[in-house]
């Protein structure tokens, strides 16, 4: 089994859905943030690494940010979900202030962080251990998961009897399976070939159409960032700070070349402009 | 990669199945030259037996006394599981201690790496004015022995684990306990393990010389008694004896190794 046999596999969304933001009945969270600000260290020594940002996400909708390395954009992830809590600022999660860290959220890493010691079904299962839920009941969802991204008989193989690409499946199963409000994904396609990227990005984007999670986006491709979401934050360097917000109109689900569409160079192009205005970029 | 799996696999056994029976194999061959030309030096140049036993007399010693040698492997193999097991208890727990606070890795960890630095068979006289001579203060000595080194690894293996799966374990809810059962301590085990391999080792090459100083059972105890005799031959089955224990642990550790660490091969 590769990654490209998941091409064979028939979406059960029917093709050539447009989904406008908000307009389907999402099942995500909102999160709503005020100057959220991150400064490491104190004193001398104090590095001020994000902000402050004001964040509007609304119930189900796909939102990238896009910035250089070490701008925050992992920060600011990590800070909507209160695993880090933040030197300044707010966060609201469906109305409701941040106090603790939330565990109605599934998190995947650049790195697929799965455990070497678990097959690919029992890292997913972690979850129902952790959370103490019904274990058959859990199993069904991680089957239907598993043969949705495609990984149907990977079950019982260890990670490093996997792909790069399929481990970065188990990890993505791993944080949907207990069905979260929210999907945290901080650069997660960053270590595969270009040829699965493709595919996954695909894949991921017809499961969040069935599914509507409120799906935050953490990358540093800008065509990975266009090719998904229906809002682009671009970042500047640190401190990150929001320089601009581009709203991406193009019908769903988008294609594997999106140079078909001349909007998409439009996206893309106006998101270099930032980045040389900005001199991420130095030509 | 499905279909070829089952192919890849057994290859993979093959492979290592096959190079391992064949360094057996060399080593085996090497062993039985050397102990032929010894044989052949020694009954050349006439060599009396109290002098340099021959190999056809220690192994056949080893032969005849094989119900003493054999009692005695079992204390010394005992020693050296107590011992052992007693430092990977103390050791873990320690070193998860010594990476979680920090007041701990500033004022004990020195501590403990000044007692290392101590010859442990120094020890010996004072644990036995404590205990008495027997085989308790040659398993505190293989203890103290083969405790740093889990000690050591573990502290790494604790401190290398990702701190990315520390948000996720804590993204799925999980209170500190699981997060150390669940996710830190498996992470932590192939470090943890490598400790444990090296501590085995020093385990048995410390099991004899404790057994010299403080035991009164046990192959290290055998043999410095047939040393009183000038009973050569005892001496060098005893040597026998306990290189076929050494090998039996270090074998027995890497097979746990495999077996609880299958990815730990790629």
């Amino acid at each position: 089994m590769t990654d490209t046999t998941m091409a064979d596999m028939k979406p059960s969304t029917p093709s050539g859905l447009v989904h406008p933001v908000g307009e389907v009945n999402a099942t995500g969270a909102s999160i709503h943030a005020k100057g959220l600000t991150k400064v490491f260290g104190s004193g001398e020594n104090a590095f001020h690494a994000l902000g402050p940002i004001d964040l509007d996400i609304k119930p189900g909708e796909f939102v990238s940010i896009i910035g250089p390395s070490g701008c925050g954009k992992s920060t600011t992830m990590l800070l909507v979900t209160g695993l880090e809590p933040p030197s300044a600022g707010s966060v609201e999660i469906d109305g409701k202030p941040l106090t603790a860290p939330i565990s109605e959220i599934g998190i995947v890493f650049q790195d697929h962080l799965l455990l070497d010691f678990r097959t690919a079904i029992n890292n997913v299962m972690l979850q129902q251990e952790i959370r103490g839920l019904d274990k058959a009941k859990f199993r069904e969802r991680a089957d239907a998961l598993f043969a949705r991204l495609g990984l149907t008989g990977a079950e019982n193989r260890y990670p490093w009897q996997l792909s790069g690409g399929m481990r970065q499946r188990v990890s993505i199963a791993r944080a949907l399976v207990h069905d979260p409000s929210m999907l945290l994904m901080d650069e997660p396609f960053g270590a595969l070939d270009a040829i699965t990227r493709t595919q996954i990005r695909h894949d991921l984007e017809m499961l969040w159409l069935e599914t509507r999670k409120t799906v935050l986006f953490i990358t540093h491709s800008i065509e990975e960032a266009v090719g998904l979401s229906d809002r682009v934050l671009v970042m500047s360097k640190s401190p990150g700070t929001i320089v601009e917000e581009i709203v991406i109109d193009l019908p769903r689900p988008r294609p594997a070349h999106l140079g078909e569409y001349p909007e998409f160079s439009k996206y893309a192009e106006r998101i270099y402009r930032i980045f040389e205005k900005l001199g991420v970029y130095k030509f | 990669m499905a279909p070829a799996q089952s192919g890849t696999r057994a290859r993979l056994m093959a492979a290592f199945g096959g190079s391992y029976l064949s360094s057996v194999l060399i080593g085996t061959v090497a062993v039985l030259l050397l102990l032929g030309a010894w044989e052949i030096a020694l009954r050349f140049f006439e060599v009396p037996i109290w002098l340099a036993p021959k190999p056809s007399d220690f192994l056949a010693r080893l032969y005849t006394d094989r119900v003493l040698i054999a009692g005695d492997a079992f204390w010394t193999s005992l020693t050296i599981v107590e011992g052992f097991a007693l430092g990977v208890v103390v050791a873990i727990p320690l070193a998860l201690a010594i990476v979680s606070v920090g007041a701990l890795e500033r004022g004990l960890y020195p501590v403990i790496v000044f007692l290392n630095i101590m010859p442990k068979t120094v020890i010996g006289p004072i644990l036995i004015i404590w205990f008495g001579i027997g085989p308790l203060v040659a398993a505190l000595i293989v203890f103290l022995m083969s405790f740093f080194p889990v000690l050591v690894d573990s502290m790494s293996g604790f401190r290398l684990v990702d701190r990315r799966l520390f948000y996720i374990s804590r993204s799925m809810g999980a209170s500190s306990w699981q997060t150390f059962w669940k996710v830190r301590l498996p992470a932590a085990m192939p470090h943890i393990f490598s400790g444990m391999k090296i501590g085995v080792v020093k385990a048995v090459e410390g099991v004899i010389i404790a057994e010299f100083i403080a035991s009164n059972k046990g192959l290290g105890f055998m043999i410095v008694r047939a040393s009183a005799f000038m009973d050569m031959t005892l001496m060098f089955s005893g040597l026998v004896a306990a290189a076929i224990v050494a090998l039996i642990f270090n074998g027995a550790m890497s097979m746990i190794g495999q077996w609880l660490m299958p990815w730990s091969r790629h």
